[in-house]
């Protein structure tokens, strides 16, 4: 920085996103960037969890999901197995 | 012969008289018209009144006994008219051509006197005709049978002589008589006024006295003895007047001329009262003048005439009628009489309507005070109870609305403040609300009309700094806040009622139950249930709470974008406020505004924590984390925010991207995408001479940052090198230069501007270190407002619009907005509010593609 320029405060703006390949979770049809219907707050709150197929979900979606299915849990997009990524 | 013109109806008693009959009648005849000639002019002695009786008495022994009455009357009006009558109106004649404020003290004496000497005249002629009563009388005394009709021989021949006596008055009435007798009362009562008001001033100097000198002037007692006399003796005085004008028959024009004296007084009392105070409350004083001036003198008056005496103890008649006058400390137990209290409701009434005529014209003022002005309003609020004229009210007040409020000049804030003063104001009067709809109707109407009308409406709510200006808040507060502390204090009176309610209570209140009034709208709840809600009748201008709480929120996203402290108490405090009015779920939104605010404060703690442990070393024009702080938003909850491009500077660039990277390894697998064109820089510029702060947005920044590199730029090239269009670079160019930092020339190549640091401002003028905010133009706002969103969603039914007022000329609001349902079903339907197309159309008309005439809506030619 020159002298010239003697101080620098910078205040900016941004928005988060989750960075998902979809902008919609398969479930609940909500935006990833939202919250799922049973949350109030996006974000921390209402986190996003991967499957081992690489797609994405409300966690509290998924969990729902999975503990609806009688017998072993298939992901609602591909209908592989579910199991969470690693 | 004159007295066969007289009696035609004993002319057939003639035929069968003898001539010594007639003889003897004829010599009374004459006998009797010579004495009753003399009797009345006053000359004759005890012995005419002899002979006269006797041929009284002859005359009535044949049947002539109406005639001795008739001609003896007619004599005594004959001598009336002379000497009576004539003389009495001749003291006045020199007052005929002259107006009251000129008549003078003496027309006082002047009045008394010729009453005085017409009553002794009065008094003469009724002597006269007791002579003759005492004559007919003896007559009769003789004949048995007529022996109980005695009295009524008295009785009838006097009412003739009065009725006789005062339509010879009232036939030589001039016409200014009426007026003389007005102005006297109305000095008198003035006088009367006056003393009891010097009283009043004593009394309250003697409560300032302690007590030693109480008791001395208690012992001398003469201040008030000598007021107390004086009041008397002017009261007896008028008392006279009264009782002879009344014993000329004048009764009921002496009751008009003081009664109208008293009401001109009355009404002259409470104009000085009333005043253009409106902070003190008038009703009491003017209650009390009634009670202590006209009614005490009525009270006075009417027992010195005789009419009135009825007192807690009955009167034995021993006393003198003045003696009952009560003190004008009212210690007394006194049972006015059915007069006075008649009089006491007719002034009362008329006192009340008066000040409630002049309150009611007042309003506005009344009103722009308020709540300085509660006192007056209490005063409106008793007076029209009891004269029951809201209707006045509502009309008064509605036409000086049109006139002063609703017009082009006055600001919407100003227009919102007086309809927020108005309902508190007329909550007061009626608490049913019933008016305040009557009057609230044309101001909504008027508001609904303008533009600016949501946003203003929640300035002021929310908004504390702009917002009352006079309400009775703290400075500072905000209408919600205001409003909520009311409806706390509501309850909490509420509870106390309760409290000390007991079964009494509880029949008065059931008692006192009343249907609603025709004016209210049944359909908007019943009197009891209703309470007027401010709140609620501001949402109804705008429509609807959601356009409400729409409009908030954009205001909300452009003071939370602004913030760099993430101080954000007020706001909390709002939308708990709002929460509570609109429930939790309208406002869901808006906490997650806040909530972002709140993350991203803990966000960029922990991301300075984090880069001071890596402890890396700066390189050379590399900015320290320190310098940067961030507003990271959820934008699917945000409003839309107006995302342009923008290149920043290397260093601030990098700083940047190292953040970003710090808040994914924070928050894995979240990301940061930076709206670069928002936020906030402070700079402070070293020159020469001086140093210079700037608070600034960064696209400012970003230009004013190019000059490190270069102290000259075309145009051209410093749009290109921050990634904007050169229009947009020109317009924030302009700031710089405004406050001497950049100089514009013309370039060489092509007429493109070229633009050079001034390195030294000496001569710009400008202060030292002065924080400046660069200019926040509207095209400057990096949230969309309301209005523009609607726009951009309205503008496919423009053409729609344009094309139905082409068809059908021109159309209500209503009309377009039905029509705009049934045809625009699908793709997009329309889904917009009444007040939504109408702030849509309001749009257009400003922008000449549409007119608005009498409530429609056509194309602009
Ligand atoms: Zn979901
Ligand atoms: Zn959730
Ligand atoms: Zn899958």
């Amino acid at each position: 920085m020159s002298p010239w320029l003697r101080k620098t405060e910078w205040h900016a703006v941004a928005s988060w996103t989750w960075d998902a390949q979809d902008e919609t979770c398969g479930i609940c049809r909500m935006p990833f960037d939202g919250c799922c219907p049973d949350c109030k707050l996006p974000g921390d709150d209402c986190p996003l969890i991967w499957g081992a197929c690489n797609h994405s979900f409300h966690l509290h979606c998924i969990l729902k999901w999975v503990n609806s299915q009688t017998s072993q849990a298939h992901c609602p997009m591909c209908r592989r197995e579910w199991q969470f990524k690693e | 012969m004159e007295f066969l013109g007289a009696s035609e109806c004993n002319l057939g008693i003639l035929e069968t008289l003898s001539d010594d009959t007639i003889q003897e009648i004829t010599e009374s005849y004459d006998g009797f018209f010579t004495t009753v000639e003399s009797i009345v002019a006053g000359t004759g002695d005890s012995s005419v009144e002899k002979e006269f009786a006797s041929h009284v008495y002859s005359l009535c022994k044949h049947g002539l006994d109406s005639l001795v009455r008739d001609h003896f009357l007619r004599s005594l009006e004959q001598a009336f008219e002379k000497r009576g009558a004539s003389s009495f109106w001749h003291h006045f004649d020199a007052y005929s051509d002259k107006n009251h404020p000129s008549y003078g003290e003496e027309i006082k004496e002047v009045l008394c006197k010729a009453l005085e000497e017409i009553s002794i005249e009065k008094q003469y002629h009724e002597k006269c005709l007791s002579v003759v009563v005492h004559a007919l009388q003896s007559f009769k005394d003789q004949s048995p049978e007529a022996r109980l009709n005695s009295d009524v021989e008295r009785v009838q021949l006097f009412s003739r002589f009065r009725s006789m006596l005062s339509s010879t008055l009232m036939t030589t009435l001039p016409q200014h008589f009426p007026e003389i007798l007005h102005w006297y009362f109305k000095e008198k009562l003035e006088e009367l006024s006056a003393i009891m008001d010097e009283d009043d001033t004593q009394e309250r100097e003697s409560d300032c006295m302690d007590l030693d000198e109480k008791l001395r002037s208690k012992n001398g007692e003469m201040d008030v003895d000598e007021g107390f006399s004086r009041h008397d003796d002017l009261v007896k005085n008028i008392g006279k007047v009264v009782r002879d004008l009344r014993s000329i028959g004048f009764t009921s024009m002496a009751e008009n001329a003081y009664a109208s004296a008293i009401f001109l007084l009355l009404k002259a009392k409470v104009h000085e009262l009333a005043g253009d105070d409106y902070r003190t409350s008038v009703l009491g004083s003017i209650k009390e003048w009634i009670q202590t001036v006209p009614l005490q003198f009525l009270n006075a008056l009417l027992s010195y005439l005789g009419d009135s005496v009825s007192y807690g103890t009955t009167s034995s008649g021993l006393t003198s009628p003045l003696a009952c006058c009560p003190t004008p400390s009212f210690s007394k137990v006194v049972t006015p009489s059915e007069g006075i209290v008649r009089w006491k409701l007719r002034l009362e009434y008329f006192a009340y309507e008066t000040l409630q005529d002049l309150r009611i014209a007042k309003l506005f003022e009344i009103i722009v005070d308020y709540p300085e002005s509660s006192s007056a309003i209490e005063d409106l609020k008793q007076c029209l109870e009891y004269t029951g004229q809201h209707s006045k009210l509502v009309e008064s007040f509605i036409s000086s609305l049109k006139y002063r409020l609703l017009t082009a000049g006055a600001s919407t804030n100003d227009i919102l403040h007086q309809y927020v003063s108005t309902i508190k104001a007329l909550r007061a009067i009626d608490p049913a609300g019933v008016f305040l709809e009557a009057v609230g109707e044309p101001i909504r109407d008027y508001l609904r009309g303008r533009k600016d009308t949501i946003k203003c409406i929640v300035t002021m709510l929310t908004d504390g700094s702009g917002g009352n200006a006079n309400g009775s808040g703290n400075p500072g507060d905000s209408l919600l806040e205001e409003l909520m502390r009311d409806d706390e204090s509501q309850e909490n009176v509420g509870f106390d009622d309760d409290f000390h309610t007991d079964d009494k209570q509880a029949w008065i209140n059931a008692s006192r139950w009343e249907p609603d009034p025709v004016e209210a709208d049944p359909l908007k709840g019943s009197l009891s249930q209703r309470k007027v809600d401010i709140l609620g009748m501001l949402v109804d201008i705008i429509g609807s709470k959601e356009q409400l709480v729409n409009e908030y929120r954009v205001m909300l996203a452009e003071k939370l974008l602004n913030k760099i402290d993430y101080d954000i108490d007020t706001e909390i405090r709002t939308v708990e406020l709002l929460k509570i009015h609109f429930g939790e779920a309208s406002m869901q939104r808006c906490e997650i505004m806040l909530n972002d605010l709140i993350d991203s404060k803990r966000v960029n703690t922990n991301i300075k924590k984090a880069s001071s442990q890596t402890g890396a070393e700066l390189g050379e024009n590399e900015l320290s984390v320190d310098n940067l702080t961030s507003t990271i938003l959820s934008t699917n909850f945000w409003p839309p925010i107006q995302d342009e491009p923008l290149e920043l500077p290397g260093p601030i660039d990098k700083l940047l991207s190292d953040y970003a990277n710090r808040y994914h390894e924070i928050k894995t697998p979240r990301k940061l995408l930076w709206k670069k064109n928002l936020g906030t820089v402070k700079l402070e510029l070293q020159f020469e001479d001086r140093a210079m702060q700037f608070t600034v947005s960064p696209t400012h920044a970003a230009i004013i940052m190019q000059f490190q590199e270069k102290k000259s730029w075309t145009s051209i090239d410093l749009a290109a090198a921050i990634g904007i269009p050169i229009e947009a670079l020109n317009r924030r160019v302009n700031f710089w230069i405004s406050k001497g930092v950049l100089r514009e020339s013309t370039g060489t190549v092509s007429n493109a501007n070229v633009y050079t640091l001034v390195e030294s401002i000496t001569d710009s003028g400008k202060n030292e270190s002065e924080e400046l905010l660069a200019g926040d133009e509207e095209s400057e706002r990096s949230i969309a407002s309301v209005e523009d969103q609607l726009r951009k969603e309205m503008t496919i039914y423009e053409k729609f619009i344009m094309g139905m007022l082409t068809n059908f000329g021109n159309m209500a609001l209503e009309r377009i907005h039905n029509t705009l349902k049934m045809f625009c079903v699908a793709d997009p339907s329309y889904d917009k509010s009444l007040q939504q197309l109408q702030s849509f159309l309001s749009g257009l008309v400003s922008e000449e593609k549409l007119e608005f005439r009498e409530g429609m809506y056509l194309l602009k030619k």
